[in-house]
């Protein structure tokens, strides 16, 4: 006897409630009033809210919840294949350019690698402190046998945040030169920014074969590229207005405008989301081993499963480490475009 | 008037509720609370959701399953002596953590939960193995790896078969036949990676075990490593032995055990516990049975217990028995 059974009978609708009868598999509630004997009435106090699956038990035509999700997965594999077909060749090169940057960073000899590394740290910060400092966490982590796994974690990150960078900043710019595109746009990247990681991998992992790298490479950027959208728009809409209406006054054309004006004077905002972009590219490489990613997270995971607290602590750090570094290089990188802009 | 009567049922509802729970309550006073560690996996879930419904019902226990996995269960029984059974413990997975508790005497071995226990090895789905008979054989598919897509997919970090597969990979030279190791991150990746291939029926190779729901969807067969050897296995359970051997998996021993606090205040309920074991085919059947139906843990532990109360009323004692006797007389 459930609840809702006289709301059906009233409305005259038992007979069709009834014809569409099948067997579903008992529940835990039925299988307890059958144990303690009889339907017993529920009282007031715990009178179900009209969910399917309280109306369901009332009347059987009504599906059950777990039809709704059984149902959108049906309708998920169903487009899977048209998806696949448009999805899959234009994220091709994401595969590609992970695998390759993964193989250089890793196949290449270490002193190769960390003059480079030294000479690019050089050139965008001009601080030796900073290269010094670089040194010193690069040196660490390879003193402590953790060099390959940095190193995988580095490459992800710099293709991941290369991508979001090339992708992130024209929406923010399209975003800014319109308050329609703004409206679509902050609610989904709020969206990007709230949902668990997971709720967007599921889909993925349907789509995509699991030994593909786009796959944790797509969960990433998803992930990373809301700041720097975020902070292209509001650093082009924060530039003076009187600086635009002197522009104007120079009959400047509007692409003149964008990328003489606006975006040199916005690039120290531009630049702020590049930092955070990068910084939550190495936050989220952790979750996507999850999903398969090389580098420190593997051993973090590792670390978490077989109470290897050791294992653990030490690939923290790494990542810890690696993230002061690439903070502070281009924070360093930041702060000579401000310097340079002070100057002008 | 009838104002007065829904106001009037309203109260007697709002005062009868507490009642009804302190019944309960006093129900619980004879054996108290349990707390059961819930594997993440479907036929954990299923075990305790039956156990805890016996319990409840027959023993008048208030349990609470805690989520947990085989490395966090015990380390939080050795730490904390809490939750007070874990069952569905892989011992192969459990390794020398397990041992050690019971040589101190935190936990104590109640029963194997499957009979004759869990199957781990290396699969192929079957139609490979039907189109192709000697990839059933290691050797065989070191021979023709482009056949099985010239991957093996590998266990996830920190999984107790992940050991043995990289020793019994480096044992059998694996890679030099040309087929890449590929380590997924999580059991999620390796069972749709599995499933995805078995749907669209692309070769596949690599690790995995049963009874679990992919095992009792997909049709596999599984790929002879050659014969068992006890000690060229324990070999293969240190992580960078020297010198592996290749020696194929044994079946799994999967048990229940509690800790040696529990066994001494709660006599009845470990005897209910040494007495739960499933066949490992009836375990298959009911998994196989809750994909067909897309049904959760609970409605797979409710169709066990309506379906089968000959096979659980050997479990528990009369006065349990007693308390469960509407359900037991259909």
């Amino acid at each position: 006897m459930a609840t809702y059974d006289g709301l059906f009978n009233a409305l005259g609708l038992r007979a069709w409630c009834d014809g569409g009868a099948e067997k579903a598999p008992m529940s835990m509630a039925d299988l307890l009033a059958k144990t303690k004997g009889g339907g017993t009435t529920e009282s007031l106090w715990n009178t179900p809210f009209p969910s399917l699956n309280a109306l369901h038990d009332a009347c059987k035509a009504i599906p059950q919840s777990r039809d709704l999700t059984q149902g959108l997965e049906a309708g998920f594999l169903d487009i899977r294949d048209i998806l696949r077909v448009v999805v899959d060749p234009l994220t091709q090169p994401l595969s590609w350019a992970l695998e390759d940057m993964l193989w250089v960073m890793t196949h290449t000899p270490w002193w190769i690698i960390m003059p480079v590394f030294f000479a690019i740290t050089w050139l965008v910060t001009r601080s030796w402190k900073i290269v010094g400092l670089v040194a010193v966490i690069i040196g660490l982590l390879a003193f402590v046998d953790q060099y390959n796994e940095a190193m995988q974690t580095l490459a992800i990150i710099f293709v991941c945040a290369f991508v979001c960078v090339i992708i992130g900043v024209p929406i923010g710019i399209a975003m800014s030169r319109s308050d329609r595109l703004q409206r679509v746009v902050i609610p989904i990247l709020d969206m990007l920014q709230t949902l668990p990681p997971f709720v967007y991998l599921i889909p993925l992992i349907f789509l995509f074969s699991v030994t593909e790298p786009k796959l944790y490479g797509i969960a990433i950027i998803l992930y990373a590229i809301v700041p720097v959208v975020r902070l292209t728009d509001l650093g082009i809409r924060l530039v003076d207005r009187d600086v635009i209406e002197a522009a104007d006054a120079f009959g400047m054309t509007s692409r003149q405008k964008l990328f003489g004006v606006q975006i040199p004077l916005a690039l120290p905002n531009i630049m702020a989301g590049v930092n955070q972009t990068i910084m939550m590219s190495l936050a989220m490489v952790v979750i996507a081993s999850l999903v398969s990613a090389p580098g420190l997270g593997v051993l973090v995971l590792r670390g978490i499963r077989n109470l290897e607290l050791g294992v653990g602590l030490i690939a923290g750090f790494g990542i810890v480490v690696l993230a002061i570094a690439l903070d502070r290089v281009t924070k360093a990188a930041l702060a000579r475009i401000d310097a340079s802009q002070a100057q002008r | 008037m009838r104002k007065l009567l829904l106001i009037s049922s309203a109260l007697t509802a709002i005062f009868a509720m507490p009642a009804a729970a302190s019944a309960q309550d006093g129900d619980a006073q004879k054996c108290g609370e349990i707390s059961i560690a819930q594997m993440n996996w479907a036929a954990a879930e299923v075990t305790t959701n039956i156990a805890k419904f016996l319990l409840e019902q027959g023993y008048g226990c208030k349990v609470s399953l805690v989520k947990s996995d085989t490395i966090p269960a015990i380390t939080s029984v050795a730490e904390n002596g809490e939750p007070d059974v874990v069952t569905n413990l892989w011992l192969n997975s459990a390794g020398d953590a397990y041992k050690k508790l019971e040589k101190n005497g935190t936990m104590v071995r109640l029963a194997s939960v499957l009979d004759p226990g869990g199957v781990e090895g290396w699969w192929i789905p079957t139609y490979l193995a039907k189109e192709h008979p000697e990839l059933t054989t290691i050797e065989g598919v070191m021979k023709h790896p482009d056949w099985v897509g010239n991957r093996f997919n590998n266990c996830p970090d920190g999984w107790g078969c992940r050991v043995v597969s990289d020793n019994l990979v480096r044992a059998l030279d694996l890679e030099s036949s040309g087929i890449k190791v590929f380590n997924h991150g999580s059991g999620e990746t390796l069972a749709s990676s599995m499933g995805s291939a078995v749907t669209d029926e692309k070769p596949w190779f690599g690790y995995y075990w049963g009874p679990t729901v992919p095992m009792g969807k997909y049709d596999m067969t599984r790929v002879k490593l050659g014969d068992y050897n006890e000690e060229a296995f324990a070999n293969l359970q240190n992580a960078d032995a020297p010198d592996p051997k290749v020696s194929d998996f044994p079946a799994a021993p999967i048990l229940t055990s509690a800790t040696k606090d529990f066994t001494k205040t709660h006599p009845a309920e470990t005897e209910f516990f040494r007495k739960m074991t499933f066949k490992t085919s009836a375990m298959s059947s009911l998994l196989a049975w809750q994909d067909e139906n897309k049904a959760s843990a609970e409605e797979v532990a409710v169709h066990f217990i309506t379906e089968n109360p000959d096979v659980w009323s050997g479990w528990i004692n009369d006065s349990a028995k007693e308390n469960l006797s509407k359900l037991l007389s259909q």
